[in-house]
């Protein structure tokens, strides 16, 4: 798993809110910087690492949420949320079926069968799961999610309520 | 989150935050007492990995303690991620054991005489599925050994973070 980034000058943001504006544009960058290769179910590691730049993203804007407009913000978070959710159903497969692998390597040939035939059925979950991932990939890129969310980090509107 | 203030300190903000995600924690503690209890212990995977995204994006401010801290819930949301898995796997096996017994007896008696009145031995040949089912009891036996060894390990982990300080740090606002 990919170390999260260092944010540059995050120590001496002036405000609550500057930092929130570092933080969230290097979490940004970090998402779609590990789209590359994220389709090939033959290295899962890429699955695993862009999900949990999602993770770290939506975990910065739910820090930081009274720094940005909550419509936007709101709205901004869902489309997140909702390319974790494929990653995350992609991952589930990846690694059941690595765990179980691993479980069929240790047994007798004559218990392999059964253990074979559950990898089998996740192959095609997994498989339907990369469809799914493509096409919430497609999405994303068609709605510029990639700039609206540096957007945000730009047009922060800090509100005068201070609840989230 | 109450009490934020945008346009003040990042350190003091952060602390709020901290204090709060870390008495979230805290306060499942006993319910993640009971091994069957899958609600809580999903609870606490949550919670957990809330409050490791805060300390490991606060730890340039909260300094080496939260390091510390996101160490220890990172180490809490692993074992219970894995413990979650086996959750999951569990019932997976007996829906497939199931489906597949239910294929099997269909097969069967598709291959009888319409006014038998037993069924040979010999038509388990048409049960297709009869080779899989010894693995998949062992993979169930496996994995309810596995989720059992993994509680005991989170049991060890989180009397170790309740005896760390860490739990009173967090409480003291990261101070």
């Amino acid at each position: 798993m990919a170390r999260a980034r260092p944010v540059p000058g995050f120590a001496d943001s002036g405000s609550f809110c500057e930092a929130a504006a570092r933080a969230v544009r290097i979490r940004v960058e970090e998402v779609f910087e590990r789209a590359e290769g994220v389709l090939d179910i033959e290295d899962i590691e890429r699955v695993h690492d862009m999900r949990v730049a999602t993770r770290r993203l939506r975990a910065a804007m739910e820090i930081f949420a009274p720094c940005f407009a909550k419509k936007q913000r709101r709205a901004l978070l869902n489309e997140v949320k909702a390319l974790a959710d494929a990653l995350g159903a992609r991952r589930d497969a990846d690694v059941a079926i690595v765990a179980l692998e691993r479980v069929g390597d240790a047994m007798p040939a004559a218990d392999l069968p059964g253990v074979e035939h559950l990898v089998s059925e996740l192959r095609d979950e997994q498989q339907q799961a990369n469809d799914e991932l493509a096409q919430a990939l497609d999405r994303i890129e068609a709605g510029g999610l990639h700039e609206r969310l540096l957007a945000l980090t730009v047009e922060r509107a800090p509100e005068p309520a201070v609840t989230m | 989150m109450k009490g934020l203030d945008p346009e003040g300190p990042l350190n003091e903000n952060l602390r709020r935050i901290v204090a709060v995600r870390g008495a979230e924690l805290r306060g499942l503690g006993s319910a993640v007492l009971d091994p069957g209890d899958v609600h809580a212990l999903h609870d606490t995977r949550i919670a957990a990995k809330r409050l490791r995204y805060v300390l490991e994006l606060g730890e340039p401010v909260l300094g080496p303690n939260a390091a510390d801290g996101a160490k220890r819930a990172r180490h809490i949301q692993h074992v219970l991620g894995e413990l979650h898995d086996c959750d999951e796997t569990l019932p997976r096996i007996a829906r497939v054991l199931e489906r597949l017994r239910g294929e099997d007896a269909t097969a069967i008696r598709a291959g009888l005489a319409p006014n038998a009145s037993d069924v040979d031995p010999e038509s388990l040949r048409r049960a297709r599925h009869r080779r899989k089912y010894a693995g998949l009891e062992s993979l169930a036996a496996y994995t309810r050994a596995r989720r059992d060894v993994l509680y005991a390990e989170f049991l060890r982990i989180w009397t170790d973070l309740e005896q760390s300080g860490t739990l009173e740090w967090l409480g003291a606002g990261a101070g």
